[in-house]
C-alpha cells in the first residue's frame, strides 16, 4: 500500500494527537493502585485523607435511618454538633483495626459533644453487637445493609471504601473523608479542627 | 510500578555510518515505517501475541489474591514476571506501547489515504490514451454509412450510455476528427475501505472509552436483601482507569424471591429450566419502585448500567454463640455451588466470638444422602434434606492485622482444630433447624433456616453502543469494498473515408478485476443495442 508525504500541517496535527494519547497513559493508574492495595477483588481504601476547606464543603449532609436499636436518626440530629460517621461492617479486617481507636476517640470527644455514628453495610443486628463488644463500641450504628444511606451519601461526598471514615462539621458538611484504615491522630486533628469553628448559630 | 531505565547510549550514532539524512529525515523515515499498513498488520499481530501472557499468568484485576499466592510459591521467577508487568499484562507498558502504536499507525494510514480520495474524488477521468488496442480489453465497432451518426453523436451517445451504467464522464477531442470520452466508477471502492479503516479506529476508541471511563463490579444478593450503586456496596469492584464515582447512576435494587425450576423429566433430571429473581428496583431515590424480573441473559438496565444474573445458589441461615453465651454471628452465609447438584462449599467465621475467635469449613447438601461408606453426599439441587458438614476451629481467624481476606476462604494452618472426621469429636453434622455444641464449651452453631442468593454482574460501558456502530461501519465498509469494482472505460469515435463510423473502446481495471470482460461486453452490446434502435427508426422516419 502507497502511502503519500505527510505534509506539515498534518504530522503535527498527528503529533499533538499521539502526546495526548501518551499523556493520557502516563497518568496515575488509580486500577492498579486500588488493587495493589489489597490481596483481594475487595474494595479497600488506602487511607487517604481528603480534607474539604470551610469555602468548598458542599451542602449540608441530609437522610435519615435506623440504628440497629430501632430509633430513627435524621439529619436534625446533628444541627450544631461535630459528627463523625464511620462505614463498617464486622468480618471487614481493616474496620477491626481502627476500631479500637475510633472506640477510644469516641469516648474522649463525647464530652465535648462530639457524635459518632457507625453505618454497617452487612450485618444482621446481633453480629453487629457482637463486633461492638469486642472492641467496646459506645456508639450506635446504622442499619444499612440495603445500601440506602450509602446511597444518599453519594450525593455529597462518597464513601468509597469501607472504611469510610466522614468528618461533618457543625453545620453538617463533609469536613473531611477517610478511605481506609483511619489514623488515630490524623483523625483526631480532623475532628479537633471541626471543634475549633465557631457555631454557625452564633456568629 | 517499576520503571526500567533505556540502555546507556553505548551503541550511540558516531559508532555507525549513517548515510546523511538529518533528524528531519530520520523522523519521518519512521514515521512512513510506522504508518505502513505492512506495519499495521504486524502490530496487530503482535497486539494478540502480547495478549498471550495474559491467559497463562493470573491476572492481578481478575484475581490479586492469585497473584499473592503466586509469587509467594515462586519466589525465584515471581518477582522477575512481576517487575515485567506479567501480572497486569493488559496495563502494562509493553502492551499499551504496542496498543498505541497500532493507533497510530491506522490513523497514520488512514489521514493521508482520505486526503488522496478526496482529491481522487474531485478529479476528472484521466484523459484518453493514445492507442486504446494496448488496454486490456479492447473491442471495435462499425456504424453503416447513411445513417446520421456522426462521430461527435456517437461520443455523446456512449457517454449517456456510459452514465446510466454509473460511470462519471468526461468528453473530449470533441470538435475534432476523433473526439473520445473518457469514463471512471468505483469511488465508493476506496471510500468503503476509508470507512472500513476509519471504523476500526473507531472500535478501538470504543473500547478504550469504555476501559477508561466504564467500570464493572459483582455482587451477591440474599433474598430479602438489598444493593444500591455505591463503592462500598459491592463485593469486588473494578473501575476504569478515568472512572469517576459520578458514573455510577443511582439505583437500587431488592431481591424479593428467587425461583430456580430444575427439569424432573427421567432423562434430563436436575438440569436447570429457569431462573427467575423477582427484583423491586428503583432508578434513583426518588423514583417509584417498580417490579421487575431478571433472568440469565435478560439483563435489567438503568441508563447504560445493565445488571446481569451470572449465578446463584444457597444461603444457610446460621446462628453462632460463643464460649460466653452471646450470639457471635447470626444471618445468612453464602455458600459455593461446585456442581450441578449444588453441593457448595461454605466458610462461617465468627472473629467476635469470645473467649476465641471460632471458624467453620465445610459443605452444604441441598438434599444429602449417605453412601455405604458413611459419606454424605448431595443427590439434588432442591433443598429437600438440607445439611451442612462442617470442621470447626478456634484461634485467630487473620482478620484482626488488617490485611483483607476473601469471606470464601479461612486459612486454618494456625488454627485449632475442634471438630473433623479424624478427631474424637468427629465433624459436624447439622441438619435444618439443628444445634451443635462445640466440644470444650467454646459455644455453639445453629442451622435456622435457608435463603437462596443470586450473583450480579454490574457492567457500565459508555463504548458499547460506539463499538456497535463502528464494527457495523467496519462491515458495511468492507462490503462495499469487496463488491465494489474501479473500472477506467475509454471510447473513440471516428469516420472512415467510405462514410462508416468507427467505434473503439477499451477498459483498464484498478486492482484486481475478473468480471472486466463481462464489462466489456455489457458496453459493447448496450453501444450496438442503442444504435441498431436509432437506425430502426431512422429507416421508419425516412422510408
Amino acid at each position: 500500500m502507497k502511502l503519500s508525504l505527510l505534509n506539515r500541517r498534518q504530522a503535527a496535527a498527528a503529533a499533538v494527537f499521539a502526546s495526548l494519547l501518551l499523556s493520557g497513559c502516563a497518568a496515575e493508574d488509580p486500577l492498579a493502585e486500588k488493587v495493589n492495595a489489597g490481596t483481594n477483588s475487595y474494595v479497600a481504601g488506602d487511607g487517604s485523607v481528603a480534607e474539604y476547606a470551610e469555602g468548598i464543603r458542599g451542602e449540608t449532609v441530609r437522610f435519615s435511618g435506623q440504628l440497629f436499636d430501632g430509633t430513627t436518626v435524621t439529619d436534625d440530629d446533628w444541627a450544631g454538633k461535630v459528627t463523625v460517621l464511620n462505614v463498617w461492617y464486622a468480618a471487614c479486617a481493616p474496620c477491626r483495626v481502627e476500631a479500637p481507636d475510633l472506640s477510644a476517640l469516641h469516648a474522649d470527644f463525647e464530652p465535648q459533644g462530639v457524635q459518632f455514628y457507625g453505618i454497617n453495610t452487612r450485618d444482621e443486628a446481633a453480629t453487629a453487637s457482637a463486633f461492638e463488644r469486642s472492641f467496646g463500641i459506645e456508639y450506635p450504628s446504622f442499619k444499612d445493609k440495603n445500601g440506602q444511606i450509602l446511597l444518599a451519601l453519594t450525593d455529597y461526598v462518597p464513601p468509597q471504601a469501607v472504611p469510610t471514615t466522614l468528618v461533618l462539621d457543625k453545620e453538617g458538611r463533609v469536613a473531611a473523608r477517610i478511605l481506609g484504615i483511619a489514623d488515630k491522630s490524623t483523625l483526631e486533628a480532623i475532628i479537633e479542627d471541626a471543634l475549633a469553628a465557631p457555631d454557625p448559630g452564633k456568629p | 510500578m517499576t520503571t526500567t531505565k533505556p540502555p546507556s547510549g553505548k551503541t550511540s550514532l558516531e559508532d555507525v555510518a549513517l548515510p546523511r539524512l538529518g533528524p528531519a529525515g530520520m523522523l519521518r523515515w519512521a514515521w512512513r515505517q510506522l504508518t505502513s499498513m505492512k506495519t499495521a498488520l504486524q502490530l496487530l499481530l503482535l497486539l494478540a501475541v502480547a495478549a498471550v501472557p495474559g491467559s497463562l499468568f493470573p491476572q492481578r484485576p481478575a484475581n490479586p489474591a492469585v497473584v499473592t499466592q503466586y509469587i509467594q510459591d515462586n519466589p525465584g521467577t515471581g518477582p522477575w514476571l512481576d517487575r515485567f508487568q506479567l501480572f497486569d499484562v493488559y496495563s502494562s507498558v509493553w502492551f499499551s506501547a504496542i496498543y498505541l502504536l497500532l493507533f497510530i499507525s491506522l490513523i497514520g494510514c488512514v489521514i493521508p489515504r482520505a486526503v488522496q480520495h478526496w482529491k481522487a474524488l474531485r478529479s476528472q477521468p484521466p484523459r484518453t490514451p493514445r492507442r486504446l488496442s494496448r488496454l486490456p480489453e479492447y473491442g471495435t465497432m462499425t456504424v453503416a454509412a447513411g445513417t446520421a451518426l456522426t462521430p461527435d453523436r456517437a461520443i455523446e451517445d456512449a457517454a449517456r450510455i456510459l452514465r446510466q451504467r454509473g460511470y462519471r464522464v468526461q468528453l473530449g477531442d470533441t470538435g475534432t476528427d476523433l473526439p473520445s470520452v473518457a469514463a471512471e466508477r468505483g469511488y465508493l471502492k476506496e471510500a468503503g475501505n476509508l470507512v472500513f479503516h476509519t471504523a476500526m479506529i473507531g472500535v478501538l476508541v470504543s473500547i478504550a472509552v469504555g476501559g477508561m471511563f466504564g467500570y464493572r463490579g459483582q455482587k451477591l444478593i440474599i433474598e430479602g436483601e438489598g444493593f444500591t450503586n455505591a463503592e462500598p456496596g459491592y463485593d469486588s469492584f473494578f473501575p476504569g482507569t478515568s472512572f469517576n464515582p459520578g458514573a455510577l447512576v443511582p439505583f437500587s435494587l431488592t431481591l424479593n424471591n428467587f425461583d430456580v425450576t430444575f427439569d424432573r423429566n427421567p432423562a434430563s433430571y436436575g438440569n436447570p429450566i429457569d431462573f427467575t429473581a423477582d427484583m423491586t428496583v428503583q432508578d434513583s431515590p426518588s423514583d417509584a419502585p417498580r417490579q421487575e424480573t431478571l433472568r440469565v441473559n435478560e439483563p435489567i438496565g438503568f441508563g447504560g448500567t445493565n445488571v446481569y444474573l451470572i449465578g446463584n445458589g444457597y444461603a444457610p441461615e446460621i446462628t453462632v454463640r460463643d464460649g460466653e453465651g452471646n450470639i457471635a454471628l447470626q444471618g445468612p452465609v453464602a455458600s459455593l455451588p461446585t456442581d450441578a447438584t449444588y453441593n457448595s462449599t461454605i466458610v462461617i467465621k465468627a472473629p467476635d466470638a469470645r473467649p476465641d475467635q471460632l471458624g467453620f469449613v465445610g459443605f452444604f447438601l441441598p438434599t444429602a444422602m449417605v453412601d455405604e461408606n458413611g459419606v454424605a453426599f448431595g443427590s439434588d439441587p432442591d433443598p429437600y434434606n438440607p445439611q451442612l458438614n462442617l470442621n470447626s476451629y478456634t484461634g485467630d481467624l487473620g482478620l484482626d492485622d488488617g490485611n483483607p481476606v476473601s469471606v470464601y476462604q479461612l486459612d486454618t494452618t494456625e488454627l485449632t482444630q475442634l471438630n473433623g472426621r479424624d478427631l474424637p469429636d468427629g465433624g459436624i453434622v447439622l441438619g435444618a433447624y439443628q444445634t451443635y455444641e462445640l466440644p470444650d464449651g467454646k459455644g455453639s452453631i445453629t442451622f435456622e433456616g435457608l435463603k437462596r442468593y443470586v450473583a450480579l454482574d454490574i457492567v457500565y460501558d459508555p463504548g458499547k453502543a460506539g463499538a456497535l456502530v463502528f464494527t457495523t461501519l467496519a462491515l458495511l465498509g468492507l462490503i462495499i469494498t469487496l463488491t465494489t469494482a474501479r473500472r477506467r472505460v475509454w471510447i473513440r469515435a471516428g469516420q472512415h473515408e467510405d462514410g462508416r463510423t468507427m467505434i473503439e473502446y477499451g477498459l483498464l481495471a484498478r486492482g484486481e478485476d475478473h468480471s472486466l470482460a463481462k464489462e466489456a461486453i455489457r458496453i459493447g452490446s448496450a453501444l450496438t443495442a442503442h444504435w441498431n434502435k436509432a437506425n430502426d427508426q431512422n429507416r421508419q422516419a425516412t422510408p
